[in-house]
């Protein structure tokens, strides 16, 4: 009788089951804040109450290693130090609070959860909070797995802009991207804030052909043109007279940007959005996000195929070094994980199914490694250097004041390194990177290698262009990611056109239909010539 | 009375001794059945009073409050069954505890003889209140709201318990009976003013007053979807309750005390309208309308006129409805698509146009449309206040405009405009929001063909 009521008393029922949701590995003072994985014995940060006018018989040592796993039928002696450390607990002198310091946390509810904090999301959670109608209505969460942005591609990219797409639509995206980078200090102002410098230098971009692909290059060019780009052809001859130092061997012809394109600091665009993101009301947590919980319901499509129809309601976002994880309540998903796009969009279950099928399509973004290797040259191009891409696919940039360079070169399919880690591979530089430039640019035959790193493609694998508005199935999650290699330029416009997408249920300014996610299923590429 | 008391007490052990998977119907049933007992003090002459015992006495103003709270029992354990759902059995055998309990004390608080008896019971329906807000809201708010909504009551209402006791003392008997025969007159001194604010201010925290509102946007908010329903129907009304027993004694001070409290009431109404068209929060927005509702009660209430009187008791019944019916609605919103932001949700009439019909019907009854007993209940304070003074029909116009737009503006958010992609796939309406829905909606719209059942002791 009295160890039943005693049970009851510990929260568990005439059979000993956990009465009141209160299972080993719950956090104390509140059961929507901060749960744990499994259960290991883990209880929350108990500290054991020191008091000096009551003191009970603490059993010795070995008795109660026996109480630190489940709680059994018979484990009177246990259930008692429980009961004991509870009354110690609540008498004065104790030292254990109710309230814990749970500012680590996300918010137990967000309206928006953007998964991945980098240039793409942010820019996302800006345009939300600008475009929203009434000021204040949606909470927005970034959930960043890494603060330090050691493995993000935006801070590992090279930061060139450029118009010289073929497809119209990445032609206009970038167009804004340059006005809103032109105008970043009317667009990311924070009062009393110091005014940003992005650095951008506006050299423009030096596209080179050979005699196979000048018909191609010349038609980009037309569509360059109709979007509103200021791009120029250039023959061999123009090109050694306005650049000296190039050797135009093999160059049939030229395009060459004469305005809206350069370089900056991928940094600083990272910082600023971030700090005006913030001013707008964005709330950033620093975790990993494990686990979608979601709702489905079944569907026929017109065609009699059966899909289910999934709605993501909760986000588990797991702790740095930590079991704890906290459930997000949230209405819409945003999936900006960049090269780890796809294993996000797994988890919500993305492509659980018989491939073919719509249900079965997965979201085919992968990390790709790129390396990028800085170099000086004392008798290299001078301050004027567009960025230069060779018809072989290497390029270069000049990188400050002092005869720096950057480039590199992307390595064909066979060739592609193991994404596995972010180590430089010197021998790529000597084999593929070194020799076509030293023919292109003669300068380049002495030069002195200074450091290199290497940076993550969220590669498309399908056709290398940006996935970018809601899945068909899994309706509230929308993707803005996959751009493989131009991601930063775009991030602004994409941003935008993201937003509206969430806001007002179509693109408004710039339409980009042909990147939603169906085209994988429909197999509908949409072919770019440009990809560096 | 205690045909009312004694089931309600005995659906405690119902609850808890029920198996698990009759929890909600056998509650809802009976708790349905009691509704059904309370009609029965319909049938009594509208001034006078029928008294069941020493303790408990229902005239013709408690009576449409004492059917309200009853009614809406079954209501709230049906719009609550969908959050509880993953919850273990004892967590929701204690939440219907709580709402039973709850539902007690009111019961036994609209029909209270003594004032002391009264005050005990309008306290003690804050525990179980404060309870439902903490333990089961949603956000970490909720402990705030819980903090505010508990504080505010308390402290409103400690003076009234003194004031309460030095009557008892002077008139021997705290009867609300004999009373209203026994009452003097009080004569004009600062003492007699600070029994005037003790005995009101209580119950203008309540309603609340315009100054003293801070509590109901948080606790509304934070609240589980019972915990708001009853808030609004019927916790509020608890106020202009007492507000209308207790100015029997405080006579003839009203007459010059109760200026500032009109005013609050007058320019609060239509601050809180206006404050509701810039929500964005579809629960916030609601809770700002019961705050711009009560301040007509409260103004009827003061005025003290046989028509305010009569549009107070209208507008409390139809208000409890209406906004209950609004937060069910809410709910039903928030639980497909787990947010209370109204833009993340739009054009929902093409998705479930049933539960648009319900919307429209609402928000319709919220802007007191003709011939809703909220037209019947606005329209008598309208009139009287006009008749206390005739600039107050300026303001009251106005407010009349705010609200209707307000409403309207909710209504074309959520239900107007362009489907947003990401509530393509909501599950359809379930059959118990329909009949949910149906229930508020029914003794609304039936009553705008009889409303003088509502319409207090004075018709």
């Amino acid at each position: 009788m009295l160890r039943r009521s005693l049970q009851l008393a510990l929260g568990r029922d005439v059979l000993g089951r956990d009465v009141l949701g209160r299972g080993l590995g719950t956090r104390r003072g509140g059961s929507r804040l901060g749960k744990v994985e499994g259960s290991g014995g883990y209880r929350g940060s108990w500290v054991a109450p020191v008091s000096s006018f009551v003191t009970f018989k603490i059993r010795d040592p070995g008795h109660d290693v026996k109480t630190v796993g489940r709680l059994g039928e018979g484990d009177w002696n246990g259930k008692m130090s429980e009961i004991k450390k509870k009354i110690q607990s609540f008498l004065p002198g104790g030292a254990w609070t109710q309230l814990h310091d749970t500012s680590y946390l996300p918010p137990e509810h967000s309206d928006v959860v953007i998964v991945g904090g980098g240039v793409m999301g942010l820019s996302v959670a800006y345009w939300l909070k600008r475009l929203e109608k009434p000021r204040g209505a949606i909470r927005v969460l970034v959930v960043e797995r890494d603060h330090t942005y050691s493995q993000a591609s935006t801070v590992l990219s090279v930061g060139g802009i450029r118009q010289q797409f073929s497809v119209p639509e990445n032609i206009q995206l970038s167009l804004f991207s340059v006005d809103f980078l032109r105008n970043i200090n009317e667009y990311l102002a924070v009062v009393d804030d110091p005014p940003l410098d992005i650095q951008f230098n506006p050299s423009g971009y030096l596209l080179l052909a050979s005699e196979k692909g000048a018909a191609v290059l010349e038609s980009n060019v037309q569509v360059q043109r109709q979007e509103g780009a200021k791009v120029c052809l250039m023959s061999p001859e123009q090109l050694r007279n306005k650049f000296p130092w190039i050797n135009p061997e093999g160059v049939a012809l030229a395009s060459y940007g004469m305005e809206h394109e350069g370089w900056f600091d991928p940094w600083s665009l990272l910082q600023g959005l971030r700090r005006k993101a913030q001013s707008m009301g964005v709330l950033f947590c620093q975790g990993e996000v494990t686990r979608f919980v979601s709702s489905s319901s079944h569907a026929e499509t017109a065609s009699g195929e059966e899909v289910t129809l999934k709605r993501v309601h909760e986000v588990h976002v797991k702790i740095d070094h930590s079991l704890e994880y906290q459930p997000v309540e949230c209405a819409i998903v945003i999936n900006a994980a960049g090269a780890w796009s796809g294993q996000i969009a797994e988890l919500a279950g993305v492509g659980k199914g018989p491939p073919g099928t719509l249900q079965g399509t997965k979201l085919p973004v992968e990390p790709r490694k790129r390396y990028v290797y800085l170099w000086n040259c004392p008798q290299g191009p001078g301050l004027e250097t567009p960025f230069v891409i060779d018809a072989s696919g290497a390029y270069f940039r000049r990188e400050g004041l002092g005869n720096n360079y950057l480039g590199g070169c992307s390595p064909t399919e066979e060739e592609e390194p193991d994404p596995e880690n972010l180590e430089v591979d010197h021998e790529f530089f000597q084999d593929k990177v070194w020799p076509p430039l030293a023919q292109r640019v003669p300068a380049f035959e002495s030069l002195k290698v200074r450091s290199a790193w290497a940076g993550y493609y969220d590669y498309n694998t399908f056709d290398q262009n940006g996935v970018v508005g809601p899945h068909p199935l899994v309706v509230n999650m929308y993707f803005a990611t996959g751009f493989s290699g131009h991601g930063l330029q775009q991030a602004p416009a994409v941003g935008r056109a993201v937003a509206e997408m969430v806001l007002h249920g179509n693109f408004q300014t710039i339409n980009l239909s042909p990147f939603l996610f169906n085209r994988f299923h429909l197999g509908e590429k949409v072919h770019e010539h440009n990809i560096i | 009375m205690l045909k009312i008391i004694m089931p309600t007490m005995m659906l405690i052990p119902l609850t808890w001794l029920s198996k698990h998977n009759m929890i909600w119907i056998n509650t809802t049933t009976y708790s349905m059945l009691i509704s059904l007992i309370s009609l029965m003090y319909l049938n009594q002459l509208p001034d006078n009073n029928l008294n069941l015992s020493p303790l408990f006495f229902v005239d013709s103003l408690s009576t449409p409050l004492l059917m309200l709270t009853t009614w809406l029992l079954p209501l709230m354990l049906m719009a609550s069954q969908h959050h509880l759902s993953k919850e273990t059995p004892t967590r929701k055998k204690l939440y219907i505890t709580m709402l039973v309990m709850l539902q007690l004390l009111l019961i036994m608080t609209f029909t209270a003889t003594e004032l002391i008896m009264f005050y005990i019971l309008f306290e003690a329906t804050l525990m179980p209140t404060l309870i439902i807000i903490t333990r089961w809201g949603n956000q970490t708010e909720r402990l705030n709201a819980g903090l505010y909504f508990l504080f505010y009551t308390l402290v409103g209402s400690l003076p009234l318990l003194i004031a309460l006791l030095w009557l008892q003392n002077n008139l021997g008997t705290l009867n609300l009976l004999v009373i209203q025969y026994w009452a003097q007159p009080l004569p004009n001194s600062w003492s007699n003013t600070l029994l005037w604010l003790a005995c009101m201010m209580a119950f203008m925290v309540k309603m609340p007053l315009y100054g003293l509102h801070l509590w109901l946007p948080k606790a509304h908010v934070e609240a589980p979807i019972a915990g708001s329903m009853v808030l609004a129907a019927v916790l509020l009304k608890l106020g202009g309750y007492g507000m209308m027993r207790i100015t029997v004694l405080l006579n003839p001070l009203t007459n010059h005390m109760a200026y500032p409290f009109m005013m609050l009431s007058l320019w609060g109404m239509i601050m809180t309208s206006s404050i509701c068209l810039r929500q964005t929060d579809l629960k916030s927005l609601i809770a700002y309308s019961s705050v711009s509702h009560m301040a007509l009660v409260i103004m009827a209430v003061l005025i003290q006129s046989p028509w305010s009187y009569a549009g107070a008791t209208a507008l409390m019944v139809a208000h409890g409805l209406t906004s209950s019916l609004l937060f069910c609605l809410a709910n039903s919103n928030y639980e497909r698509i787990h947010s209370r932001t109204m833009i993340l949700a739009r054009g929902l009439q093409m998705l479930l146009p049933l539960m648009a019909t319900w919307w429209l019907l609402a928000s319709l009854t919220n802007l007191a449309l003709p011939p809703t007993i909220n037209l019947v209940g606005e329209l008598f304070v309208v009139m009287s206040s006009f008749s206390w003074s005739n600039i107050t029909i300026i303001l009251m116009g106005v407010n009349i405009t705010i609200t209707a737009l307000y409403s309207l503006y909710m209504l074309i958010t959520t239900q107007r405009g362009k489907l947003t992609h990401h509530i393509k796939n909501i599950k359809p309406s379930f059959t118990r929001e329909n009949s949910l829905m149906i229930l508020h909606l029914l003794p609304l719209l039936l009553l705008s063909l009889n409303p003088k059942i509502i319409l207090g002791p004075i018709y």
